[in-house]
């Protein structure tokens, strides 16, 4: 591809995304930035997948990263911004403790054992109303504070503005990840996930990879847990449980893990489908039909995900030429 | 005769109540090709696990240049320079041949976790890359770098999983019936690799179950029957000795 | 105390009762299938609803409808079977994550034709046995554990005496083995998904009066069972019979002396640390999710 097509593209990218917001209504508004959060939830989510594993604690990680930044902005008065990096090194820190029993299994054990770590956790934040708040959480946690680039006055409660300051964080993230991927070490997550036993070979300690991949990916989503607290301003245990683990879930598969961008199409097509087309015709609570029917269809028929999809149409535009490692 | 490499030192597994390897004994000298054969179910394949870290031992020791590495986890091992490859062509299916090299160098320039979230390139990186493309010119794959591994010929396969091996310069490698499953042709282009591999300074050893592939190459050869130690010496000696033949033809009966 | 004790006992025994028709069901289906069925607590939820349509509902006699929420439910089983696993033989990933599929969509057409509230269910008696004055046993719970064991005992003469019973832990064992016999996984599949879903299903119905009925209660169920296959050693009946005693007796007790949040967080710390301390699969890929 020219370079200038791909300057081109970035530009219009990234025009349309500026521009996005504003051809929505409030409340899709609203699902926007939800969905922003979303998708460096889910891609983290991928992060970890990388290396073979596949938890069910990972909402639980964002919540970390959700209660310690709301903790540590209303509590300890740290400034928001700060409090949420803050959040996220606390997510990848009790992700580091929690991979000391959880890697010692694998496979489908790790998936158990990391869905009763998570649940032990949230059940802390229910029983401990000291600092947690219990079952109904933290209210009121402090906003980002406003402040004016010339150009844009930044009212964070207002949803336009909160998008774009996660679209930064996001995107940030989202290089961050794909940068790992793309590095030595990727490939070293490779080697761990399709041959352990050869990588092993290779003297690499296979636990050091998944205990890493476990952090960062833990890490980010701590980074979303807090992105979501600051905004809607309240966190509770019902938040983080297993049905919003099953969401994520959903949009990893049916966009497929094997690519970067599989998962963020799961997330975007999934999120139009639900707030948009079911919203419009009232069947917002069909939600779990649909995303359980969607689950079940793309492990029966489409096995790769909607990336799948994406790839067959593409050979056909050449829209993505260049194909990713572990794609097909 | 040079100093022991390996040794192995009275070493038994057991699987319940079966002794897979009993109270077996053997060194390998340093610089040697050296073969470790027996008929199938004689626990080759469970020492060759034993002594890589596959497999930790009931008891006994295996010495690494005089240091005991039994029970160590198989990076561990590895890092010490005691590498083997793995039965029917184990590769990074998906990966390039070069990134299956380059995972190969890991020992060697292990990529650092703090660039690659920054996005930085390291020389190691680099040097890693230099390191792999020089093992698969070696290997003659050098023209196969940018293939997939799944898409490379059988043949070809076999060569680049002892590319990865080699890749780490380790100095001791374990090879994991080489010669399985190849004709005439292949099998002397393999012959002629383990003599290059010896020159590049690294010892090997072999576990095979084709008997006459493993004549040519090796300096000497450790039989072993039901777990336990046979006999050692050089290829004509072993070939002549009485018991191995009946272990093999006693076996050969059982399968006919 | 000791009637604290006795009382704490017989709640502890209910629990288990009911927990063993599900926990066991669960073994089954891994043990023939490979698949871990995370719908497994939804198909309880159903038997439940059987009890809320025909019973609350229509008012038919309970034993009719605890007969017919066994044999539903064991058919729901048998569609999950012919429509998902079937096709995912030999992907235990793909068979779970479909599993976790079906149960979104049974708590969904559950949700739309109940509605999400709690349902009342009358109880089909009130007489409860007084052992004592502090010590009591409501009819209803002793009819749990009566079926429970005369379900279990079933269940181990079936597999133990028949020629089906042969061939499901035959092929629990040794796929191939099992085949060879001439009889085929499809057929010892589909009898594991219907003892399965059966199982499930009538501790749904008989518990239906006892506990409180929403769309969502198979959760809490689906994870208590996780901990008695997990203690139980993943595969054992006779190991998640004898969990889900010790889980109920545990969760019981600390329930009953400190409080209920408190005991699923020990639950779920004696799975963890089960899983820790003898990692099952921690070898062999042949068995990973």
């Amino acid at each position: 591809m020219p370079r200038w097509l791909v300057a081109v593209g970035v530009l219009a990218t990234a025009a349309l995304l500026l521009a996005l917001p504003h051809v929505l209504s409030f409340s899709q508004r609203e699902v926007l930035v939800f969905m922003t959060i979303n998708i460096l939830v889910v891609c983290s989510y991928r992060l970890l997948t990388l290396t073979g594993e596949w938890s069910l604690g990972h909402v639980v990680m964002m919540g970390v990263g959700a209660y310690a930044s709301a903790l540590l902005a209303k509590k300890v008065g740290v400034f928001v911004p700060l409090a949420m990096l803050l959040g996220a090194f606390t997510a990848a820190m009790v992700a580091l403790v929690l991979s000391v029993p959880l890697f010692r299994m694998k496979g489908f054990y790790f998936l158990i054992g990391s869905f009763a770590a998570g649940e032990i956790i949230r059940l802390l934040w229910k029983r401990f109303r000291d600092p947690f708040g219990g079952p109904k959480g933290i209210k009121r946690i402090d906003p980002m504070p406003d402040f004016d680039l010339g150009i844009w006055n930044f009212t964070f409660f207002d949803p336009v503005s909160y998008y774009y300051f996660a679209l930064l964080v996001v995107l940030a993230g989202l290089f961050v990840m794909w940068r790992v991927e793309k590095s030595p070490i990727g490939l070293v997550f490779h080697a761990v996930h399709w041959q352990d036993n050869l990588a092993r070979s290779a003297g690499i300690s296979v636990r050091a990879y998944r205990t890493l991949a476990l952090v960062l990916s833990s890490g980010f989503a701590g980074l979303a847990g807090a992105l979501l607290a600051h905004y809607i301003g309240t966190v509770n245990p019902n938040m983080f449980d297993i049905e919003q683990m099953v969401y994520v879930l959903t949009w990893a598969i049916v966009g497929g893990t094997a690519t970067f961008y599989g998962p963020i199409i799961g997330c975007v097509v999934l999120t139009v489908v639900n707030e948009i087309v079911l919203r419009e015709i009232g069947l917002e609570q069909g939600r779990p039909m649909i995303y359980g029917m969607l689950l079940i269809g793309t492990v029966l028929f489409l096995p790769k995900g909607l990336e799948d999809l994406f790839h067959r149409l593409s050979r056909i535009g050449l829209l993505f030429s260049r194909q990713p490692r572990g794609g097909q | 005769m040079s100093e022991a490499l390996l040794e192995v030192r009275n070493l038994s597994k057991r699987f319940g109540g079966l002794k897979a390897v009993d109270q077996l004994n053997f060194s390998v000298a340093e610089g040697a090709i050296h073969g470790l054969i027996g008929p199938n179910g004689a626990g080759k394949t469970t020492t060759f696990n034993l002594i890589s870290g596959f497999y930790r031992p009931s008891s006994g020791s295996v010495l690494l240049s005089g240091e005991d590495i039994s029970g160590m986890p198989m990076h561990r091992i590895a890092r010490r320079g005691l590498v083997r490859t793995f039965q029917h062509s184990t590769l990074f299916a998906e990966l390039s041949v070069l990134e299956n090299a380059v995972v190969g160098t890991y020992m060697l320039y292990p990529p650092q976790t703090f660039a690659a979230l920054a996005g930085l390139r390291l020389s190691r990186d680099d040097a890693a890359k230099n390191r792999a493309r020089q093992v698969l010119e070696f290997f003659g794959l050098l023209d196969h770098a940018d293939e997939l591994a799944r898409s490379l010929s059988h043949g070809h396969q076999r060569a680049l999983g002892m590319a990865v091996a080699l890749a780490s310069r380790p100095s001791i490698v374990l090879l994991d019936e080489p010669f399985t499953g190849m004709n005439p042709e292949e099998t002397r282009g393999m012959m002629k690799l383990m003599f290059k591999i010896r020159e590049a300074g690294a010892t090997i050893l072999i576990v095979e179950h084709d008997m006459r592939a493993i004549m040519g190459i090796c300096d000497r050869i450790t039989v072993m029957n039901f777990g336990r130690f046979l006999t050692e010496g050089r290829p004509n000696e072993v070939r002549r000795h009485d018991e191995v033949i009946e272990a093999y033809l006693g076996k050969s009966k059982q399968n006919a | 105390m000791l009637e604290l004790l006795l009382q704490t006992g017989l709640n502890a025994l209910y629990a288990a009762a009911y927990l063993s028709l599900v926990a066991v069901g669960l073994v089954l289906i891994f043990g023939v299938m490979g698949i871990i069925n995370f719908a497994h607590g939804e198909l309880f939820m159903l038997g439940a609803y059987v009890v809320v349509a025909l019973y609350s509902g229509l008012q038919m006699p309970f034993v009719l409808v605890a007969a017919i929420g066994l044999v539903f439910v064991g058919c729901v089983g048998i569609l999950m079977e012919l429509s998902m696993f079937r096709q995912l033989r030999g992907n235990p990933l793909g068979g779970l994550v479909a599993s976790i599929g079906f149960l979104m969509v049974l708590q969904a057409l559950v949700a739309m034709g109940f509605g999400v509230r709690m349902e009342h269910v009358p109880p089909f008696t009130q007489d409860v046995i007084i052992l004592s004055e502090r010590v009591r046993l409501p009819v209803q719970r002793l009819i749990v554990i009566i079926v429970a064991v005369m379900l279990l005992v079933a269940l181990w003469l079936f597999l133990k005496r028949t020629k089906f019973g042969w061939a499901l832990r035959a092929s629990a064992q040794d796929k191939e083995a099992a085949a060879l016999q001439g009889i085929s996984l499809r057929t010892t599949s589909l009898i594991a998904m219907f003892i399965g879903g059966a199982l499930a299903g009538i501790a749904g119905s008989l518990t239906a009066p006892l506990i409180s009925v929403t769309p969502t209660m198979g959760h809490s169920v689906i994870v208590a069972a996780f901990i008695v296959i997990i203690v139980g050693g993943i595969g054992s009946l006779e190991g998640a019979v004898l969990a889900a005693f010790i889980y109920a007796f545990v969760h019981t007790g600390v329930t009953t002396f400190l409080d209920g949040v408190i005991a699923d967080i020990v639950g779920l710390a004696l799975m963890l640390a089960v899983l820790v301390i003898r990692p099952t699969g921690f070898f062999g890929s042949a068995d990973r999710a």
